[in-house]
This record gives structure tokens, C-alpha cells and sequence, in this order.
């Protein structure tokens, strides 16, 4: 990891907050004149829909906009998710895991509410929450299947892309919620990256030829990343990772085993470097 | 547990979603859409703006999803909208006599439940009857809440009185999170 004291410093500062201004009922310069009427402090970042929030003369979860769904609080690096998904309006998209909805209605939005998404969540308190946060932002081309991504064949359909932002050790959000430095031990990276194995090669079996997966965590730990996308470059000839234009090179190796060149094109985020949580992503592209 | 098991209208539940789609001035807006009656567990019938496509058609027939689309409103004797129905309605809409505005002071209070007094109506038609359902909207012509209609007329003007019960309101969101 570069500069391994700023990213120390920087995990113990509170991180920045993020806005991504929905465009399916507002627009960024309208939803920006009116939190600034406000007293709010915005700035761009590199994706146009997500504004920095740099001052916030009220909590930014309690204003009338955001009552009306103009905007949803989400962290940077996770709209890189989708992104990285190149979604065009009328496709098909499965979301694997996808409460609480940030990354679905981000989805739909770059849809125009056109297309379709599927979106599995097994827990219903999640799946729950999720319907009031597609409400709140009007979106209505999803339909939620409570779900494990590891059941999606019975769905019995193939999708354009598909999204696996994959449970996972959460060690990326430490500076947001400070108790992950121990409430997590080694043997709960180990368990992650066992259940992310699977559920790679499940998503994997949903997607169209031509089509593209996303794989995301909000992990730094390599076993949680490279290594499941080495396995499953590895196991399948017919994928390959493609490249993503923001943050910085994935490992090519970790702990003395050499990863698949490919790894290069996946994508890490550093609190230090990108103002973002911790994240990974990696797009691949099913032949 | 709720469940919902989603299906197509039947003719008549058709037509009173189209006199409701028509109440609101959305009509022309759903001519291409696909709408559903989902029943759920509990008794409730409600109706449910889904996407045109195949995919999702064929899931929500076959695999019977958790949540479809987004919730217009729900089917009883009449049809009444929920809130982001009547959002939906508020964006895509012809205004008419049953969208009521209200200033700004009323806003805040009607995003925390509260009624809407005479004074702080800012356009209503005189042609509104009492006991009518109304979308209730901000000064940016958004949709903030939905009321019930106290007085008729030039009453539903009148200073220091309740004129308006507010039914529900975009508030509930956060209040309903927690």
C-alpha cells in the first residue's frame, strides 16, 4: 500500500461525505442552488452526479430534498461500482446483495427508469428498507427477490451486466465506523472470501455473453479481491478484466503468489488517495 | 412476513385505475406502461407501476418478486394514492382542481404530519368540493404530501382553521426508516 502512515492518519479522521444528486427528479445544478440556499458547502468529484459535501449547516439526511428523494447520502467509491457497470437505458441488470438500494437506484437512474432491474436481497428488514429508499427515489424498473445471490439460476434469465458488490469484511470503512478495527479477526476474511467465491461464480453464470460483471467490496484484504478474481480467471478462459479509468492498479501479487497479469486492470480506492472508503473493483467481461 | 402476489388488473379494478389516472391528469403518461395489482397477505390491493420488458414481466409472473415497481396507490372502494404515487402524478401531470399548493411555513409542517390551515393555502380551485382527496404541493409544484379536503370552495381559504387533514406526507420516509 502507498504512503502507509497518511493512509493510518487518514482512517482516523472522519470521512467525507458524498452526495449523489438524483436525476430522476432533479439536476445537479438545481439540487445544488437549492442545499446552497441553504448554507451548504458542495464540490464536484469525478463522477457528475456526486457531489462532495463540505459544509452541511444541518444533518444533510434531514432536509426537504432529501425527504423528496432529490438526493441519496452515498459514498464516492461506491458509485464507482456502477460506473464501472457502463449501464445503457432498456438493458437488463441483476444486483446481487443489493440493500440498501444505493447502488440500485443509482443504477436507475442511469437507466431513466427504463430497462429492468432485478435485485436480490435475502434479509427482509433489508429488502424493506430498500423499497422505502426505491420509493423516496422514484424508481420504478426494479423489482426486489428476496434472494442469495447463490440462488439467482433460479431466476432462469441472463442479464446485460450484473452487479456483485459482495458482502464482505468491510475493513475499506473504518473511518466511518470505527468499531470494524476489532469486531473483525483474519478468520472473518477467511469466511468472506470463501462465500465471495461462490458467489462470483454464481453471478458469473447470469451473464449474457458480451455482457459484464462488476465485482466490488468495500475490503482492502487481497483475499477478498485479486484473489477471487484470480480464481476465477483461473477457472474460466471466456473472462477477462477489463480496464476502469479511476483509482489505481489491483495487486499482481500479495504474500509471495504471483496473480494473473489481468489484475493490473482491476481498480483499488484509498481513503488517502481518493478521498473515498476503501474499495475494489474489478469489470469483467464474459465471452 | 408480508407477501405480495402480484397479477393484472381485472377489468373493472382497470377501470377505476384509469379514473384515478385521469383524476390526477397522468393518464397520457401510463398509456405505455404496465401496471399490476399486487394482493398482499394482509388484506391490501395495491397498484403497482412496473418496467416494460421482458425480463422483469416474465420474473415477476414466474418467481413472484418481494416488491415490484413503485406503489401507486392502493385499490379499496376507490383508488387513493400513496406518496410517491403522488409524486409520480405531481411530475407527470396536468394540474387540476384536486392539486392544492401551500406556502412555505406549511410545507415544513405538513413534512412533520400536521394539517394545513385556510391561511396557508396558497392556490386551490374554488371548484374543490369537501371531502375530496388532493395532492398537496410545495411552491416548486412538488408533491409533499396528500390530504383530505375539510371545506369546499372559497372555505377552504379561511383564516384559523384546519381546511385540510393531511392523509400522508413525503416525511414519512425518514419516520418509517427508523
Amino acid at each position: 500500500m502507498p504512503d502507509v502512515r497518511e493512509f493510518l492518519d487518514k482512517m482516523d479522521r472522519p470521512p467525507t461525505r458524498y452526495i449523489r444528486v438524483n436525476t430522476l427528479k432533479t439536476s445537479r445544478v438545481e439540487l445544488a442552488d437549492r442545499l446552497e440556499s441553504k448554507g451548504f458547502l458542495l464540490k464536484g468529484t469525478a463522477i457528475p452526479e456526486v457531489l462532495a459535501v463540505e459544509k452541511a449547516p444541518i444533518a444533510t439526511g434531514a432536509t426537504t430534498e432529501y425527504l423528496l428523494g432529490h438526493y441519496y447520502i452515498q459514498d464516492l467509491s461506491s458509485c464507482m461500482a456502477v460506473e464501472a457497470l457502463d449501464i445503457a437505458e432498456g438493458q437488463a441488470v441483476l444486483d446481487i446483495a443489493a440493500a440498501p438500494g444505493g447502488k440500485t437506484t443509482f443504477m436507475a437512474q442511469r437507466m431513466k427508469n427504463a430497462g429492468s432491474i432485478v435485485a436480490l436481497e435475502p434479509s427482509e428488514r433489508r429488502a424493506r428498507s430498500m423499497s422505502f429508499n426505491l420509493a423516496r427515489c422514484g424508481v420504478y424498473n426494479t423489482c426486489i427477490f428476496r434472494m442469495n445471490g447463490t440462488q439467482a439460476e433460479k431466476l432462469e434469465m441472463k442479464f446485460d451486466r450484473v452487479l456483485l458488490d459482495a458482502p464482505c469484511s468491510c475493513e475499506g470503512v473504518i473511518a466511518r465506523d470505527a468499531t470494524r478495527k476489532t469486531s473483525h479477526t483474519p478468520e472473518d476474511v477467511d469466511y468472506c472470501s470463501n462465500r465471495q467465491d461462490s458467489l462470483i461464480e454464481a453471478a458469473a453464470r447470469m451473464v449474457r455473453p458480451g455482457g459484464i460483471l462488476v465485482y466490488s467490496t468495500c475490503s482492502f484484504a487481497p483475499e477478498e479481491n485479486e484473489m477471487v478474481i484470480d480464481g476465477m480467471l483461473h477457472r474460466h478462459e471466456n473472462i477477462a478484466v477489463e480496464p476502469f479509468g479511476h483509482g489505481i492498479s489491483g495487486l499482481t501479487s500479495f504474500g509471495g503468489i504471483e496473480f494473473d497479469g489481468q489484475l493490473k486492470k482491476a481498480r483499488r480506492f484509498y481513503p488517502h488517495l481518493h478521498d473515498t472508503m476503501g474499495f475494489f473493483i474489478a469489470r469483467l467481461r464474459m465471452g | 412476513m408480508m407477501t405480495t402476489t402480484y397479477r393484472r388488473p381485472t377489468r373493472e379494478e382497470r377501470t377505476l385505475i384509469n379514473r384515478a389516472l385521469d383524476r390526477w391528469g397522468a393518464f397520457d403518461f401510463f398509456q405505455d406502461k404496465v401496471i399490476l395489482v399486487g394482493d398482499s397477505n394482509k388484506g391490501s390491493r395495491q397498484v403497482c407501476l412496473v418496467p416494460k420488458g421482458i425480463i422483469i414481466e416474465s420474473a415477476i409472473v414466474q418467481a413472484q418478486p418481494y416488491f415490484a415497481g413503485l406503489v401507486l396507490g392502493q385499490l379499496r372502494k376507490q383508488f387513493m394514492p400513496s406518496m410517491q404515487g403522488a409524486d409520480l402524478f405531481a411530475r407527470v401531470g396536468r394540474r387540476n382542481e384536486y392539486y392544492v399548493t401551500v406556502n412555505k411555513n406549511a410545507e415544513q409542517l405538513v413534512l412533520y404530519g400536521r394539517d394545513v390551515m385556510g391561511d396557508s393555502i396558497v392556490e386551490a380551485s374554488d371548484r374543490l368540493g369537501e371531502n375530496e382527496v388532493v395532492i398537496l404541493l410545495n411552491a416548486k409544484q412538488e408533491a409533499i404530501g396528500i390530504g383530505r379536503t375539510r371545506f369546499g370552495g372559497k372555505s377552504l381559504l379561511q383564516k384559523g382553521k384546519i381546511t385540510v387533514t393531511t392523509l400522508a406526507d413525503a416525511g414519512y420516509y425518514l419516520r418509517g426508516e427508523g
